[in-house]
């Protein structure tokens, strides 16, 4: 079901998204951008480097945000703004559970908007990012 | 710790210079290719030319042909990931053509902390539309560190 700016409340939650980034996954970012950190895919080159295992990128997690954040809106509006900072690493493998609430509902340049407080959650229910968003609603104020 | 503050004039004269990147144009493949990488496997994306695409297209804008993107200045031995956001003016269009710059927006100092004194440069791709307009933009902010540094103060 769309979501309507009308029908929101702050603190209102956003449905929590449950992934477990693989190491394809992971690869696949890797090849995106055409750059390949051997760290970042071979568990002995992680470990190596301190490492307990292969990580999650830092923007492969950005986009987890913002498909969090995407999928819940719908074609109700747009992504303005994502923002990740990152607090621990997460291990690909490992399960983690992106949460968010809406922080502020307002009016700006004529349009409708929302911030929104995101968080991924590691399996220990430990924030591994704390993230931002703001989306913007195609219905005019 | 360093006797002297690493952000010399110098360093400080590298804020605000715009690099000019390769142009970048939204396509379906790239489009495809970033929803892959955000979702694991391949999605249903069938866009027309001129259609709004999700944003995750950004990803795949921005690691196309960076090989004018200068790299940031190197003031300390390690450095990490700390933040990276994207903004979005409007969606992006399948087909639209975007002029990019790279520009280092900013580079501050902290004393102390977890990495002890370390240099957090941030900096940020802009995408220009055909009007001249920035689109869009994915900035990061990387700490520079010095981990044997950090290290052996911790020790002492």
């Amino acid at each position: 079901m769309a979501v309507s700016f009308a029908g929101l409340q702050e603190g209102d939650e956003l449905p929590a998204l449950e992934l477990e980034p693989r190491l394809g996954q992971v690869i696949r970012y890797l090849a995106l951008g055409w750059v390949f950190p051997e760290f970042f895919f071979d568990p002995e080159a992680a470990k190596a480097q301190g490492m307990p295992g292969t990580l999650v990128p830092g923007p492969l997690k950005l986009g987890l945000l913002y498909r969090c954040v995407a999928e819940w809106l719908g074609p109700s509006g747009f992504v303005r703004e994502v923002r990740a900072a990152h607090r621990r690493p997460d291990l690909t493998g490992k399960p983690i559970t992106i949460a968010g609430r809406i922080a502020r509902l307002y009016q700006e340049d004529g349009s409708r908007r929302a911030d929104l407080e995101l968080a991924i959650i590691n399996a220990e229910g430990q924030p591994s990012v704390r993230g931002f968003a703001v989306v913007q609603f195609f219905e005019s104020a | 710790m360093p006797e002297t503050s690493l952000l010399t004039d110098d360093v400080r004269a590298l804020i605000g210079i715009e690099h000019p990147l390769e142009p970048a144009r939204v396509t379906l493949r790239s489009v495809r290719r970033s929803m892959e990488v955000y979702f694991g496997a391949p999605q249903p994306a069938d866009y027309a030319e001129g259609d709004p695409v999700p944003g995750y297209a950004i990803a795949g804008l921005d690691s196309d042909g960076d090989s004018g993107r200068p790299e940031p200045p190197r003031l300390l031995p390690n450095s990490l990931l700390i933040s990276n956001d994207w903004h979005f003016e409007r969606p992006l269009r399948l087909g639209e053509a975007f002029s990019r710059v790279y520009v280092v927006t900013n580079i501050s100092e902290r004393f102390g902390g977890r990495f002890g004194y370390s240099i957090d440069v941030r900096s940020e791709t802009r995408f220009i539309d055909a009007a001249g307009e920035v689109a869009a933009r994915s900035g990061s902010t990387l700490t520079q560190y010095d981990a044997a540094a950090a290290r052996a103060s911790e020790e002492a």
